[in-house]
């Protein structure tokens, strides 16, 4: 694993701390391509085979896949292992920031006295059910949890978390993502120069970031519902001198202005919300958009273009990772909710990039200026990394 | 001492068991965590080999001091790599001789072939 870029709101691990992270991040990889690279194998070598013959038809949907893949021990090991690891993961980092704590407030505190960006509190948000009911992804305590006044500790968390989760391949501040939907929007809309920009459940930032780099004479707004991690997200920002201005705001009910945005977007927020939250957000993202603006949602690919194996493979994660809302989200047509919503079919576009850092920077550039491309395979199946996104011009 | 933070789940819900005998989850997850005890006891030994080859002395402040550069943390990740390939190789080459049961079925008639006085 690649360092992590430093910032002052990173927490300091012992030496038997980081050996384990980066022991468990080595885990990870070696379950997901090594372990997990066998899925398919023994889907078409034994688990498909048998259900013909039982069933006297091929497995139909993602469900039938996964009762009989669910059902072989191969898979059964591997999930096992997925299941462990990403406990593992936290486990590693819990300790040091439970030690850290106190003084991470404080540190974040003096980051907020001479920002270059601001920081909006409001105790009024309330968490979301959809945030309080369970802990997304294992991670315990969920964005939400408060301790004590001014506490960053969940924050701290998630940003170390994801870092070790990925391995680092999100680039050394974790915005891959972000990077190749900035960088993508300037090379395909060279006319697109926005002045004001959303981001929406921005957790740390990870990913809103990198547009202070690409647009830097736009003005940077972000939210969340949950007010340790916009702490940290504006001490982190603060940290690498990036200004951006830093919301407690649920998405589904905005505070902002009607048409005061040139562009509004999130980065994997849909799918751990709720289908009603994602309409009611979908309503508010173009309520705030200027007209001729953009809105942009980078999401999980929708398993109604997959191959059932695929599907079950995605949605692995609902089933087994605390993602209640996952499977339902990735079987949404988006284009439809965009209509339903009011936007025009003829102002829909989809994003298919490969990922900045993966990809030599011609491929990125012709994917970027080409006609929309369609990959076979997405995400974490495909052979390079693409990102996907779904898009309405207001 | 002031009153350390806990970090604990507060709404994960019941952990799904993958196998029939949800102690063989448990006991793969025991086989996780010491790999990860056991890599981390390996790293420690390394720096205090690093340590020694650099200044031929050493003490607990340089251990716990030491971070590994970029190389040093490069080469760790080789070796932890193989030692994970080893240790969890079973798994793995299940994945290789994938056999369908139509073949295991040719395999005993073969043993029952081999066997013909
Ligand atoms: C997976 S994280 C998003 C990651 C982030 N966009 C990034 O790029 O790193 C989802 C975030 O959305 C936030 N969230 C969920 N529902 C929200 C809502 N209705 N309004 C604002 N934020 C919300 C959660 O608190 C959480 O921080």
């Amino acid at each position: 694993m690649a360092p992590q870029a430093h910032h002052d709101l990173m927490v300091d691990t012992t030496h038997d701390e980081h050996a384990l992270q980066s022991y468990v991040s080595n885990l990870r990889m070696y379950i997901l391509n090594e372990i997990g690279g066998g899925l398919s194998s023994v889907y078409e070598g034994r688990v498909k085979p048998a259900f013909e013959k039982r069933a006297g038809h091929a497995p139909q949907d993602e469900h039938d896949v996964r009762h009989a893949m669910m059902a072989d021990p191969y898979c059964r090991t591997w999930s096992t292992m997925m299941r462990s690891c990403q406990e593992m993961i936290w486990d590693s980092i819990i300790p040091s920031i439970e030690r850290a704590q106190p003084e991470l407030n404080i540190e974040a505190t003096r980051l907020a006295e001479h920002p270059k960006g601001s920081m909006t509190l409001d105790p009024n948000v309330k968490i979301p059910r959809y945030v309080s009911a369970s802990d997304i992804h294992l991670m315990p305590g969920n964005y939400h949890s408060e301790r004590g006044a001014n506490d960053v500790s969940q924050g701290a968390l998630y940003d170390r978390g994801v870092y070790v989760y990925a391995a680092g391949n999100g680039g050394p501040y974790g915005d891959s993502i972000g990077r190749s939907l900035a960088q993508h929007l300037k090379i395909r809309f060279p006319d697109l120069q926005p002045e004001r920009i959303l981001d929406v459940g921005c957790t740390v930032g990870h990913n809103v970031m990198p547009f202070v780099d690409v647009y830097p004479d736009a003005d940077i707004h972000a939210i969340d519902v949950s007010a340790p991690v916009i702490r940290y997200a504006h001490g982190r920002a603060e940290s690498f001198g990036k200004p951006m201005h830093l919301h407690q705001m649920n998405g589904e009910r905005m505070t902002f202005e009607d048409e005061s945005f040139d562009l509004v977007m999130s980065v994997v927020t849909f799918h751990e919300t709720s289908h009603t939250a994602m309409k009611n957000i979908i309503a508010e993202c173009k309520r705030v958009l200027k007209p001729g603006g953009l809105m942009i949602h980078m999401e999980l690919p929708r398993t109604a273009e997959m191959d059932p194996f695929d599907a079950f493979y995605i949605d692995w994660d609902s089933y087994y990772n605390n993602e209640p809302f996952y499977q339902a989200f990735t079987s949404t047509d988006m284009k439809a909710a965009y209509m339903d919503a009011g936007f025009k079919e003829e102002n829909y576009i989809e994003v298919m990039t490969p990922d900045i850092y993966a990809a030599p920077f011609d491929t990125f550039e012709a994917a970027a200026s080409g006609p929309e491309t369609k990959a076979k395979r997405y995400g974490r199946l495909g052979e390079s990394i693409h990102w996907t996104g779904w898009g309405a011009w207001k | 001492m002031s009153d350390k933070i806990k970090i604990t789940p507060v709404n994960r819900g019941k952990r799904p068991a993958f196998f029939d005998d949800p102690a063989i989850d448990q006991l793969m997850a025991i086989v996780m965590s010491m790999s990860a005890e056991m890599s981390v006891l390996y790293d420690r030994v390394d720096t205090i080999e690093r340590l020694l080859d650099n200044k031929g002395t050493l003490s607990r402040d340089d251990i716990e001091a030491f971070r590994p550069d970029q190389d040093t943390e490069d080469e760790r990740n080789v070796r932890r790599n193989e030692y994970i390939a080893r240790l969890f190789r079973i798994i793995h080459e299940e994945r290789e001789s994938l056999v369908s049961h139509d073949k295991m079925d040719e395999y005993n008639e073969l043993m029952d072939e081999l066997a013909k006085p």
